[in-house]
């Protein structure tokens, strides 16, 4: 009896059709309300110590006091070298760190992208652990100019003061090496990729090497100010990889318990753990972890397995370089307690308050969701009679119809012992040699943006980018008009129909892949990619055609970025530039992402609606 | 027996018990001494200052006795516990090592004893086992490992065999073997990495000396102070030693504890254990900077070297001399030793002993002979200026590490440097690498910077010996030569196997440790300056492998949880489906003849289908 649903459901389409859109709509709709619900108290966790080991907290951290007077000493050495050149700088903190008997070895770096040149000269430390074995390290770091382009004179002070005061203690189980970058973006990038011989041709290798790294903390103190009001910890890394909660979970806990210090998360400054709040730090969270860029220069450490954490100041306060200190001091007698790699706690997260989470298995459901409601779409449009050639030979489709009934007679009479085959998919041919070619070929041409905009000039950028909008906005009329001159006019709609088909099954394919790795990317561009479930050819509705036209220009990639420069504040230009020094030097995959799966979604998109206006000019509506 | 003898007076006080059994060992001794010399023992204690405020101090132990004695079980100052397990295995040669730390060759030069003496990370043992044929000796080295491991408490019985080697070209044998068939000695080589050296493995080390650490330099060997050295090294060493005129052979055993300490932390650790904030008058300040104030100090480079005295560094002073080792003044053999490159080096010592004549030519050289039950100390005060100590420099650097990051791949680089600026030098690199870590032999590459024209290959010789999976580790001996004040880089590429999950070993992981590569540079002329080179050993830091883990707690959870109820569910509703109920009175009377009747005509009916 089960074998007549088929049948059914061939002969009344509509139904699975309706099903098919309601439970996308649903898809969407529940995606879109989950992940707003994760702030509440029900869906979000408080945070937790899953890694026993690291004991947060239990030992008194003792830096402060005299220690206080050398910080100030080597802030004014720091403020003296202020403008002075990266080799200059090295230098004068190699012979630093030298004093304090430690291993010095400086690294030089030269990273060329979107026509700039990026130099400079990282100078570190390694202390060694007084009984260790060099296999394992943690890493203190400290950029000499921050994500800012600030000077970061306390950040260096505190490292340079820490390296003395850490050298006397001889409880350390693994090395300690302090690291001053020459800044926060490349320098960190040249050093960790050196340290793992996997650098590129014009950074120099490390000569003085130590185990593998276990953590680091990079800590970010600009200003002459001495006083800070609150800790704010960064932890975004490069394509949307973060560290290990734990690590976020031990600076908290430090700062907050121990030492008293307010931390701040995402630039949350006045969180006041609300529903509002929370939802605000996920989203800002989730921004950062779409766009996938180094927000420190902890972020370059990640993509090794490699846990970081930014420990920024924050506003004007009562604490100074001896609170800081201590933190830090308490956050590495922690580091230094773990007996094998982070690996407890999760490693995929949002965070909403500094002691408020969820993890992967609550919140990855929204992405799936939004993907899925994509591939269920492009199942309706396979199954749709549309996508199907009808025009061209009616009478075959007739003929399948009355041999199927003759089967259905015959295989009554025969009983109910052998199994009825009735073949859902009868009927008339899909003729797919057009929609695969359309959609493979755009998503080749995806490769051209991608390739253009990182390897133009940042001068020309912007001119570039202007006419690749143009460009990419006559593209799919240009195609839609090449397709409807050339091809039979009772094909042209069945193609439309199957490359949206294709393009939408590939997206939702790729971004359901995509949302166990980097989450907020996925969303985010399931989020733009909507109303590409619901703009389809409407040959008979010029006006639904021009209203679909409209959506799909504002939720275009170009829109998006345009979206993101305005929230950062900056020329498109300034983004592209970035996207490309984020290829170039940290290897950041979302330009791959944007140009090569959105835009050719987006564009095949644009053609099906199009396509209505053109058909509708050129009178080939069918 | 003047041993004896000078010590006679002190019998007077014991108890008649004691008494009587001094007597006993007295009478055999002088049995004994009749026919057969009597072990003799040495004892020294080198001190040397090294740069960066470090010290560094060198124990040696060692007695020679007769090996006949040795083959009776005749044992006198050899430790009983030792020989035995020895002879047991037909051990002729054993080489035992406990490491902790690494050695800073760029700051404090060659290692002492040309590296001899030291091991890798862990413990790493060879020996030259006798033996017919190769099982014998693999079966006979497994025993020693067995039996050293009680004796050491060390887990020398992990060395099975993946862990074994026997190198070809880096390791030969440094006794005498005048009788013995040298094609039955078969070496082999072992070396657990991850080994934790600790006051366990001293106790039993102190325990095989002759004094036992009760007197003599020994007393210094506190295992608070050892282990916090910044590289601290033991070692045993038998072998047999015969003498090219009379043609008799001694058995030799030799230990040695090399331990570098960092003067400052010692002597902070003493004032305080917790290494707090100096009060701020303590703080030595540069007043020349512009901006110094009480609020700003920038620190100083520390101008003077530290005032230490044997007492501070090491807890306790030295209780006298070994009995054994206090031998005729005449003899001249001092115990202990401090090295400093400066004739003003002054010293101030403390309590009875005579400073040694063999010192008296030598200017950088001080030695004193210690007096039995006398306390001794050396207070080396503040030298202003410093004092620079003597470096000498090593005959190469190496230093390797790995590359690359990832679960699946990785590689190892080995960097050796030649600092030499006129002669090459001829380097065994030998690698013993866990099977669980597969190299790719034709990834195996040497290059030389800077790079020679025409492109010479550098290494000569290579020996290989592949690994089995689960049965033997690999090993990798080359044999190269790194030119004058260059450097040779040695990479290779290697997959990291996936483990069972049982062979995961149950504490914490933190990774694999891979054993330090041993770099020996056999004897050799210099060209230049026609110069002798000894046999040195150099090793490398141990690395640590990490593999894919799986996260043991949560698969493990939820293969439990789920197998629950899946067997739960699974067998309720397959008793469900298969067992059919029925009111007892229902149930067939069944008849096992009507049955086998029953069953016949099926069967005849089944044939004929």
């Amino acid at each position: 009896m089960a074998l007549r649903v088929p049948v059914n459901l061939r002969k009344n389409l509509s139904v699975v059709l309706y099903a098919f859109q309601g439970l996308s709509i649903v898809a969407v709709i529940v995606g879109l309300a989950s992940l707003l619900l994760l702030p509440l108290d029900e869906y979000s966790r408080r945070t937790y110590i899953s890694e026993n080991a690291l004991l947060p907290g239990q030992v008194h951290a003792y830096f402060g006091g005299s220690e206080q007077n050398i910080v100030r000493a080597f802030r004014r050495e720091v403020d003296l070298l202020g403008n002075s050149t990266s080799d200059v700088v090295a230098e004068r903190m190699a012979e630093i760190f030298r004093s304090a008997g430690l291993k010095v070895a400086k690294q030089r770096y030269s990273y060329k992208a979107a026509g700039g040149e990026y130099t400079g000269e990282n100078v570190y430390a390694v202390l060694h652990a007084p009984r260790g074995d060099a296999t394992e390290a943690i890493v203190l770091c400290a950029p000499w100019r921050n994500i800012d382009h600030l000077l970061n004179e306390g950040g260096v002070a505190l490292t340079l003061a820490l390296s003395r005061y850490f050298k006397r203690w001889s409880l350390w189980s693994k090395d300690i090496i302090f690291l001053i970058s020459s800044d926060a973006r490349a320098g960190p990038q040249a050093w960790v990729d050196a340290y793992h011989d996997l650098h590129g041709e014009n950074i120099q290798s490390l000569s003085v090497k130590s185990g593998a790294i276990q953590g680091v903390v990079v800590v970010d103190y600009p200003g002459a100010y001495h006083r800070f009001e609150s800790l704010h910890i960064i932890y975004d890394g490069i394509n949307g990889q973060l560290p290990n909660l734990d690590l976020i979970n031990t600076a908290v806990q430090i700062s907050r318990d121990q030492m008293g210090l307010r931390t701040d998360l995402q630039e949350m400054w006045n969180h006041n753990d609300g529903y509002r709040h929370r939802l605000k730090t996920m989203l800002r969270g989730m921004v950062n972890q779409a766009l996938g860029h180094s927000t420190g220069p902890h972020s370059s450490f990640i993509p090794y397995h490699i846990d970081a954490i930014t420990l920024a100041t924050h506003g004007d306060g009562w604490h100074d370089e001896g609170s800081l200190g201590r933190t830090v001091e308490s956050v590495f007698r922690s580091l230094n307690n773990l007996l094998e790699h982070f690996h407890q706690s999760f490693f995929f997260y949002l965070l909403m308050a500094p002691k408020r989470f969820v993890s992967i298995g609550t919140y990855l459901p929204s992405a799936m969701l939004l993907a899925v409601g994509l591939t269920l779409t492009a199942i309706r449009l396979w199954v749709d009679p549309r996508s199907r050639s009808v025009g061209g030979d009616g009478g075959e489709v007739a003929k399948a119809e009355k041999t199927s009934e003759k089967e259905d007679l015959k295989s009554g009479k025969e009983g109910s012992g052998k199994v009825e085959v009735v073949a859902v998919d009868s009927g008339p041919k899909r003729e797919l040699f057009l929609p695969m070619s359309i959609v493979i070929g755009v998503h080749f041409c995806g490769a051209i943006p991608f390739a253009v905009f990182n390897l133009v000039d940042y001068k020309s950028m912007a001119s570039v980018f202007y006419v690749f909008i143009a460009g990419s906005v006559i593209l799919p009329t240009l195609i839609s008009v090449l397709i409807t001159l050339t091809a039979a006019p009772h094909r042209l709609l069945p193609a439309f129909h199957l490359s949206r088909c294709f393009s939408l099954l590939f997206l939702g394919m790729f971004l359901s892949t995509l949302a166990t790795l980097n989450f907020s990317l996925s969303f985010l561009i399931g989020l733009f990619s909507l109303p590409l479930t619901f703009a389809r050819t409407t040959p008979k509705s010029i006006p639904l055609a021009l209203v679909n036209s409209i959506l799909l220009q504002l939720t275009s990639p170009f829109a998006a970025l345009f979206a993101v420069a305005g929230y950062w504040g900056l020329g498109v230009e300034d983004i592209l530039k970035e996207a490309s020094f984020g290829w170039w030097v940290w290897g950041m995959w979302t330009p791959v992402i944007v140009w090569c799966v959105w835009w050719p979604a987006w564009v095949v998109g644009r053609i099906s609606v199009d396509s209505s206006l053109v058909m509708a000019v050129m009178g080939k509506s069918g | 027996m003047p041993l004896f003898f000078t010590r006679g007076h002190q019998w007077l006080s014991f108890s008649p018990l004691q008494a009587f059994s001094r007597l006993v060992t007295f009478l055999i001794l002088l049995t004994l001494a009749d026919n057969a010399v009597a072990d003799t023992y040495k004892e020294k204690l080198d001190l040397q200052p090294l740069s960066g405020q470090f010290l560094l101090a060198s124990f040696n132990f060692q007695s020679h006795g007769p090996i006949e004695a040795f083959n009776k079980q005749m044992f006198q100052l050899f430790p009983r516990s030792l020989g035995q397990i020895l002879q047991y295995t037909h051990t002729r040669e054993l080489h035992l090592r406990f490491a902790l730390g690494r050695w800073d060759s760029e700051l404090w030069g060659a290692q002492p004893g040309d590296g001899q003496n030291a091991g890798g990370t862990g413990v790493e043992t060879w020996a030259w086992v006798e033996a017919d044929n190769d099982v014998e000796a693999e079966a006979r080295w497994t025993s020693l490992n067995n039996a050293l491991s009680g004796l050491f408490c060390a887990s020398l019985n992990f060395i099975d065999s993946t862990r074994t080697i026997r190198p070809v070209m880096s390791f030969n044998p440094t006794g005498d073997y005048p009788t013995t068939n040298t094609s039955r000695l078969f070496l082999l080589h072992g070396s657990l990495p991850k080994e934790p050296v600790c006051t366990e493995n001293l106790t039993p080390f102190l325990k095989l000396l002759p004094c036992k650490g009760k007197s003599g330099i020994s007393t210094l060997l506190d295992g608070h102070k050892l282990f916090d050295a910044s590289f601290q090294s033991m070692s045993i060493d038998v072998r047999p030693i015969c003498s090219p005129n009379t043609g008799t052979c001694d058995i030799e055993i030799q230990q040695t504890v090399d331990m570098v300490l960092d003067i400052s932390r010692s002597l902070q650790r003493r004032d305080s254990p917790v290494p707090r904030p100096r009060d701020q008058h303590e703080l030595i300040c540069d007043t020349s900077k512009p901006y110094a104030s009480n609020e700003y100090c920038y620190p100083m480079d520390n101008s003077i070297d530290l005032p230490w005295s044997l007492s501070d560094l090491f807890g306790r002073t030295i209780s006298g001399g070994c009995p054994f080792a206090v031998h005729n003044p005449a003899e001249e053999i001092p115990h202990v030793c401090i090295h400093a490159p400066e004739s003003k080096l002054n010293t101030m010592e403390t309590g009875e002993f005579a400073v040694s004549a063999l010192a008296e030519g030598q200017r950088d050289l001080q030695c004193y002979m210690l007096r039995e039950n006398v306390p001794f100390d050396i207070s080396f005060p503040k030298q202003q200026p410093p004092i620079s100590p003597l470096r000498q420099e090593p005959l190469l650097y190496a230093e390797r590490s790995f590359t690359g990051h990832g679960q699946e791949h990785g590689g190892v680089k080995t960097v050796l440097r030649n600092p030499n600026p006129n002669d090459a030098i001829d380097v065994v690199y030998l690698e013993s690498l866990p099977w669980f870590m597969k190299p790719y032999l034709h990834t195996f590459k040497a290059r030389l910077l800077p790079a020679q024209n025409p492109e010479e290959d550098v290494i000569s010789e290579l020996y290989y010996r592949p690994a089995l999976d689960r049965k033997r580790g690999t090993q990798l001996e080359a044999k190269l030569t790194v030119p004058p004040n260059s450097v040779v880089i040695l990479t290779y590429d290697f997959e990291k196997a996936v483990l069972r999950y049982t062979e995961y070993p149950p504490d914490a992981n933190r990774g694999f440790d891979v054993a330090s590569a041993i770099i020996t540079i056999p004897p050799q002329r210099r060209r230049s300056d026609g110069k002798q080179i000894t046999t040195t050993s150099i090793r490398t830091t141990s690395l640590l492998l990490s593999l894919p883990t799986p996260d043991f707690s949560m698969p493990y959870n939820v293969i439990i949880f789920t197998s629950t109820i899946m067997a739960l569910a699974f067998g309720s509703i397959f008793n469900l489906l298969v067992r059919r109920f029925v009111a007892v009175d229902e149930v067939q009377r069944m008849d096992l003849k009507a049955k086998i009747r029953g069953l016949i005509p099926r069967l005849k009916k089944g044939k004929t289908e």
